[in-house]
């Protein structure tokens, strides 16, 4: 297991924050040799300067067509590092696929040493990808409050009403229309400034 | 209504899949094409494999070589219909160009353009200097062995003398300028982008190596053309009728309106018009390179996906050494390619027979089907 811990794991992934939480998560599980790479610019020396066991790579990353190719050209190389398309298992395979990693192992690594990486992998590019879902649900909400207490003002000024009726005037007309107050709250901006 | 996921990469042979989405000939098949733009060949190959695709806009060779299993995973794809042929050239590095321009050979035909590049190449390595670099967009492409064939026929070994490498189409301009590659070989419209760029100059178009050469197709799963036959016949007749539409230059300046449209390939409408018509700029300022077989995309039973062009895409992967010979290999690479799927879907259509060989070359060695199969070189 020692042996396992010490693979050389290299992160190929333009957004630092998921490449953070992954070499975190790497790191966490035990493993020691956790390398970050960002920008194209001599991609391929930097990944042959450091010989790596695994590679970690965003899928939506455009130079895995560029890294595939050194695979196949490192047989003429002076230093190989004949690497393959990570054959681990299917199910592994689609669920990385699935959640956007790419991964490429040295030749000759055993698919149960890669596993564990791999498990780890999936699991950080979903927590990642959760958890910017939720990053974006919260800014949503709260472009929401604004539009809502926009439309509370319009309606206070136009009708002379306070802002607790002015709420209450556009929950029932939501619930009437069966629309989210936040609509109901746009279409009266909307038409104020149409109106105005 | 049938939704089918399709992916494709930014490049002006997609205009077959972007035009039966988009203009009606899928709906009316009763499909509803959604369009995914894709950043890498290796991603249209994952997709189609784990099903996040139904099907995608493909290089021939890669369709080929996912399914013998080589480079990678394997992958069992059915290809039923051909996208396009021909539609690639070889750009040069505008100062290695000039230097091609000293040493006494016509440019302006392929040949000639070949023993330029030789002569600068051994005069290069007579000098001490670094080789040469040149990039093709995957390994396993028409590119790939265009320019390989290319530098052959300048007396250069590809294997040997020259550096390859692989780039992503919107990066090669940007990777000539910065002297990371010295030549690329692309298909439309990055020869003109990197023209317009002036950091480039094309040296050949490659319907001036291979007349009449396999490019993209449309690559599905087996799985796919296994469980709905009919489904992937509707699916044929749509594109085929795209097809069409595409040829007819009466349509061009409408199709690079749409190709250029920021969700496909979000270039200018007028660099693209030039591709379809197979006018490029060869330099800035106006010089053109013209060829009527630039780019075909329905014309002379081009859509229909040939055996003999597969058996020929699997020898120049044997040649580039990228896969050993093995005659079982070679029948299951002229598997792939499925011309009964589409006969089923369209129809007899004419298809032309070029000579003097399956793609046409233009010079250097002729591609021998028979004795590729007997003697595995």
């Amino acid at each position: 297991m020692a042996n396992d811990l010490s693979l050389r794991i290299v992160i190929v992934d333009e957004s630092p924050v998921r490449a953070a939480i992954l070499e975190e998560g790497l790191k966490e599980a035990g493993f020691q040799n956790v390398l970050r790479i960002t920008g194209r610019t001599n991609l391929l020396e930097r990944i042959y300067a450091i010989d790596p066991d695994v590679i970690l790579i965003d899928l939506e990353d455009p130079s895995r067509d560029t890294i595939e190719q050194m695979f196949q050209v490192s047989r003429e190389v002076k230093r190989p590092i004949a690497m393959f398309v990570d054959q681990t298992d299917s199910k592994t395979i689609e669920d990385a696929i699935e959640a956007g990693v790419a991964s490429y192992v040295v030749d000759g690594l055993r698919k149960d040493r890669v596993k564990p990486i791999l498990e780890t992998t999936i699991s950080r590019f979903r927590a990642f990808a959760r958890l910017k879902a939720e990053l974006e649900e919260a800014k949503s909400q709260l472009e929401e409050r604004k539009v809502v207490d926009r439309a509370k003002m319009i309606l206070m000024k136009m009708k002379g009403i306070d802002e607790e009726t002015a709420y209450g005037l556009l929950r029932r007309t939501a619930m009437n229309e069966k629309k989210r107050i936040a609509d109901i709250a746009q279409s009266i901006i909307t038409a104020a400034e149409l109106l105005r | 209504m049938r939704r089918l996921a399709m992916g494709f990469i930014p490049l002006t042979d997609a205009a077959v899949l972007i035009a039966a989405a988009e203009r009606g000939f899928a709906m009316a098949e009763g499909i509803e094409i959604e369009l995914h733009k894709e950043v890498s060949w290796a991603n249209i190959r994952d997709k189609v494999n784990v099903g996040l695709l139904d099907g995608a806009h493909m290089l021939g060779p890669l369709a080929i070589a996912s399914s013998l299993g080589l480079g990678h995973v394997r992958v069992p794809l059915v290809v039923p219909f051909a996208l396009n042929l021909n539609g690639s050239a070889v750009t040069i590095d505008k100062h290695v160009y000039a230097a091609m321009a000293e040493v006494g050979e016509d440019l302006s035909t392929a040949p000639g353009a070949a023993q330029a590049l030789g002569k600068v190449v051994r005069q290069r390595k007579a000098e001490g200097r670094d080789p040469l670099t040149f990039a093709s967009v995957y390994a396993f492409s028409t590119h790939t062995y265009l320019l390989r064939h290319f530098l052959t026929g300048g007396g250069i070994d590809p294997d040997r003398d020259v550096r390859f490498v692989v780039v992503p189409p919107p990066f090669m301009a940007e990777s000539l300028r910065g002297g990371l590659i010295h030549g690329f070989s692309v298909g439309s419209p990055w020869n003109s982008v990197a023209v317009e760029a002036d950091v480039g100059r094309i040296a050949v178009l490659g319907a001036e190596i291979f007349g009449w050469v396999p490019e993209k197709v449309l690559g599905v799963h087996a799985r796919f053309a296994n469980a709905e036959p009919e489904l992937l016949h509707r699916l044929v007749r749509a594109l085929y009728a795209a097809a069409r539409w595409c040829e007819d230059p009466a349509n061009h300046d409408d199709l690079a309106r749409l190709l250029g449209e920021p969700r496909h390939l979000n270039l200018p409408a007028d660099v693209l018009k030039r591709t379809l018509d197979g006018r490029l700029h060869s330099a800035p300022g106006g010089r053109l390179r013209a060829h009527p077989d630039y780019l075909v995309l329905n014309r002379d039973g081009a859509n229909r996906p040939e055996r003999d062009h597969a058996l020929w895409m699997y020898a120049q992967i044997v040649a580039a050494g990228q896969g050993e010979f093995a005659a079982d290999a070679a029948r299951e690479a002229m598997g792939v390619y499925r011309p009964d799927i589409f006969d089923a879907a369209v129809g007899p259509v004419p298809v032309k027979h070029p000579e003097p060989d399956c793609v046409a070359t233009q010079f250097g060695a002729v591609f021998d089907a028979r004795a590729f199969l007997g003697g595995g070189s």
